[in-house]
This record gives C-alpha cells, sequence and structure tokens, in this order.
C-alpha cells in the first residue's frame, strides 16, 4: 500500500510538471504531434477553402445549377489536395537537396565512431588533411538524390498514399461533373427540338 | 534532355514562341512548377507549352491535366536522368577499380617522383635508375627503396598511388570520349576477357552495403509510378474529348437541323421539309 507521504509526494511532482509556462513553449509544444497536415481537409484551412471556392466558380462557369457546383467544388477540393501533397513532397526533397551536410546514417555514424575514438587520449594518428576529407565528405549529385530517396523512402511513401487518394477524388469528382454536364446538354437539346417543333 | 526538348519544340515550330496558356492567372491556381535544385526551369515551360499546344485546352479541367500530364512527365524524366547517371557512375567505378589492378606503372611516373627527390646535381640520372627499377635491376630497386624510404615512403606505396592516379586519368580520358585512352581502355579489357557490362554487374552484385541495386529498383518504382499516373491522365483528356466530340457532333447536328423549316402539311396529309 502506497503511504500518504508518498501519495503527497507525487501530486506535488506531477504539479510541478505540466509542461511549458510560457506562451512560445505552449505553442511549440502544441505542434509536437504536427507532421504535415495532409490529414486534416482542405476546407478546415480558410486560405485554402477560399482557393477552393475561387477554382469551383472556374470549373463550374458561370451559370452552373447546384448539382454542377457541388461536383466542381469537389473537384476543386481534390485538385488542391493534390497540390498541398505534392507541395509538401516537394518541399522534402527541396530541403534535404540543399542541406550540404546531408549524409547516409550509416556515415553519419561512422564520423561519430572517428570523431569519439580521436578524443580519447590513446587516439589514432592522422593528417588534419585525411581527418577532413573524412569527417566533411557527402554524397554528391545523383547519389546525394539517391541516397534521399532511401533513406527518406518512410515519408515519400506516406506522400504517395495521400496523393493516391487525392487522385482518386478528383477522378471520381471529375466523371460525376462531365456525367452531369453531359445530363443538362441532352435536357438542353431536347428542349430546342421540342421548340423547333 | 533539355537540348531535346528544345529541339522537339523548334521541330514544333514553337521556338521562341511562348504558347501562353488561355489565362496566366489560371495556371497560377496548379501553384509552381515543382523543380529541383538544377533543373531547368525553361525547359520545364517549354515542355507545358508543348503539352498545351498539342491538347488546346478548352476548359479548366483540361488544364489540371495539362498541368498534371507536364508535371509527371518532368518527374520520369527526372529518375531516368537519375538512374542513367547512377548507372554510369558505378560503370566508370567499376573500370576503375578494373584499371588499379590492371593498368602498368611506368618508368616515366617514377621517374618524375625521383627527380624531386634526388639532390639537383643528380636530376638527370632519375630517369635512368627508374628504368632499371622497373626492369628489377637489385642494385636499382635497392636505391630507389632507400631514396623514397627517405621520404617516408615505399616502392609499393609509390607504385599503389601511382596505379590510382593512373587509373583515375584514364577513366576520365574514356569517359571524355578520347580516343587513345578509349583503345587503351578496350585492349585492357580485352586482354582479361571483361567487357564493360560484366564489371557494372559485379560492381553492382559485390557491393551489397553500397545498396545501389535497391537504389536502381526504387528508382524504376518512382518511374513506373509517375508513368502509370501521367498515362491515367493522357487517358482522362481522350475520355473527355470523345464526350468533347459527341457533344459537337450533336450540336453540328443541331445547327444543321435548324437550317431547315417545317413547311405546313400539303393536302396529301404528309409533312416536308424544305431548306
Amino acid at each position: 500500500m502506497t503511504s500518504e507521504r508518498k501519495i503527497n509526494a507525487n501530486r506535488a511532482n506531477a504539479r510541478a510538471s505540466t509542461g511549458p509556462k510560457t506562451a512560445p513553449g505552449r505553442t511549440r509544444v502544441a505542434r509536437n504531434a504536427f507532421r504535415h497536415g495532409l490529414s486534416l481537409p482542405v476546407c478546415s484551412d480558410p486560405v485554402l477553402s477560399e482557393e477552393v471556392e475561387t477554382l469551383a466558380r472556374k470549373i463550374a462557369g458561370p451559370d452552373a445549377d447546384a448539382i454542377s457546383m457541388a461536383f466542381a467544388r469537389q473537384i476543386a477540393e481534390a485538385q488542391i489536395d493534390l497540390r498541398r501533397v505534392c507541395d509538401a513532397r516537394h518541399r522534402l526533397l527541396s530541403n534535404t537537396m540543399s542541406n550540404q551536410y546531408y549524409d547516409t546514417h550509416a556515415n553519419a555514424r561512422r564520423k561519430v565512431k572517428l570523431i569519439g575514438l580521436l578524443l580519447r587520449p590513446d587516439a589514432p594518428e592522422m593528417s588534419v588533411e585525411t581527418l577532413t576529407k573524412l569527417v566533411t565528405s557527402t554524397p554528391q549529385g545523383p547519389r546525394k538524390l539517391a541516397t534521399i530517396l532511401s533513406q527518406e523512402a518512410k515519408q515519400l511513401l506516406a506522400l504517395d498514399r495521400y496523393e493516391r487518394r487525392a487522385r482518386s477524388k478528383r477522378k471520381s469528382a471529375i466523371r460525376g461533373f462531365d456525367a452531369t454536364q453531359k445530363q443538362s446538354r441532352s435536357v438542353m437539346s431536347s428542349v430546342t427540338s421540342d421548340m423547333q417543333l | 534532355m533539355i537540348e531535346r526538348i528544345r529541339r522537339a519544340s523548334a521541330k514544333a515550330g514553337l521556338n521562341g514562341q511562348s504558347i501562353a496558356p488561355a489565362s496566366p492567372e489560371r495556371w497560377a491556381l496548379f501553384g509552381p512548377p515543382q523543380l529541383l535544385e538544377g533543373e531547368d526551369a525553361a525547359a520545364y515551360d517549354q515542355l507545358l507549352a508543348r503539352i498545351c499546344a498539342a491538347v488546346k485546352p478548352v476548359d479548366v479541367i483540361d488544364e489540371i491535366f495539362i498541368v498534371d500530364v507536364a508535371s509527371l512527365e518532368w518527374e520520369v524524366l527526372r529518375w531516368r536522368r537519375l538512374k542513367f547517371s547512377l548507372l554510369r557512375g558505378l560503370r566508370l567505378q567499376a573500370l576503375e577499380n578494373f584499371l588499379r589492378e590492371h593498368v602498368d606503372y611506368f618508368a616515366s611516373e617514377l621517374a618524375e617522383i625521383l627527380r624531386d627527390i634526388l639532390p639537383k646535381h643528380q636530376a638527370d640520372a632519375a630517369e635512368d635508375l627508374a628504368n632499371k627499377c622497373c626492369s628489377e635491376e637489385p642494385k636499382a630497386v635497392d636505391r630507389v627503396g632507400k631514396l623514397l624510404g627517405e621520404v617516408g615512403t615505399d616502392l609499393d606505396q609509390v607504385v599503389t598511388d601511382g596505379t590510382r592516379r593512373k587509373a583515375e586519368i584514364l577513366v576520365r580520358k574514356y569517359e571524355r570520349g578520347e580516343a587513345g585512352a578509349v583503345k587503351q581502355v578496350n585492349k585492357l579489357l580485352a586482354g582479361q576477357g571483361e567487357s564493360l557490362d560484366r564489371l557494372l554487374v559485379g560492381n553492382l552484385v559485390n557491393d551489397v552495403d553500397d545498396n545501389n541495386l535497391n537504389d536502381i529498383e526504387r528508382i524504376d518504382r518512382l518511374t513506373t509510378i509517375a508513368e502509370s499516373r501521367r498515362n491515367a491522365s493522357l487517358r482522362e483528356i481522350d475520355r473527355r474529348r470523345a464526350v468533347l466530340g459527341a457533344a459537337l457532333r450533336r450540336n453540328v447536328q443541331e445547327i444543321e437541323e435548324g437550317e431547315y423549316k417545317v413547311i405546313e402539311a400539303s393536302a396529301g396529309g404528309k409533312t416536308r421539309f424544305d431548306e
């Protein structure tokens, strides 16, 4: 059985560790679980919602009925979602490509090990030139891009899943929109021929 | 690739002529082109302009597909280029490894090193000493060994460094397509019954730690995904064109029918159409 003294101490300790106190600290930890925000619907962002509306109006045209407008909104939503995913992937690739110290995990571990060895009293002798070459060498050019694709594969795969979903949504919405347009065109043409007769 | 697009654009009569899409603000809705470091924005614009000129978009949805096809095609080209560069690098690396073992380190290179080590008044004897050392005259080998020892190295080290350097230079010349280097490399390969393809395969299979095969497979997968998505967009354009074609045919028919007028029923009770 836990003693009263221990319970009180636990409660006091718990009260003392309730996370960051300052506003910037709280803002920072609020984003701890945030990765790319792609699981959030486009409409939850006011800026993107505005873009969806603009694109939807352009897709549907000026004299669109309610059904066409609904499909147009779906297309626009999927299109903006797709752009968001592509942007996230592009950002990931560009940021890593522009990081001049980007290296394979294995090489980074080897470098840390080497530096650790050199800091010991019985460190092996090595010229500054060789050491600089060993520590600063990173993959360059096509090898760097291949390394990024290999090391960021998990993240890229996750983004690819979002992209596939957005493409699929957009395709169905476009087919629905086209079918509605076709239907309204045939109704219009039958009305016109009735009027001619 | 960039040159190829430019050539293709010139062939199609697009050179220097900007095929501006229907309205620029519409294209802004699709965001900026997603180019990586070192990729040519002008070449991307040309690709987009070519596709736009071929499809002739009639609405925003067509434009969505055009941007899609252009960016996916760009991606396909990017992955193909990456695979080609990686394979070329691996091939040259394999060739360099092969040359390190099979290229001869000649007396002239040794003579140059000896010239730097020997006192100035004996520098002229460097070539003679190197020649004798290469033909394995014991006295010359001993002397060269001692001289190299004075500067903290030995004959084995000099030969290893020399062949490495020579192999590097030969590979660089081979890459540039210099006739002499190509001939020399081909002769060395033929002499050992090897070929560049076999060396490359050996390099891919043996360097398991480098994950080269996995990298190539991953790039192939990315290429296939981009290609299938591009083809899906092209199919959608085709489908929409068919719908558009049917609608246009109907409209033409209606216009043609509108040219006719109904003439009142004749005495025989028949209705007649006339132009």
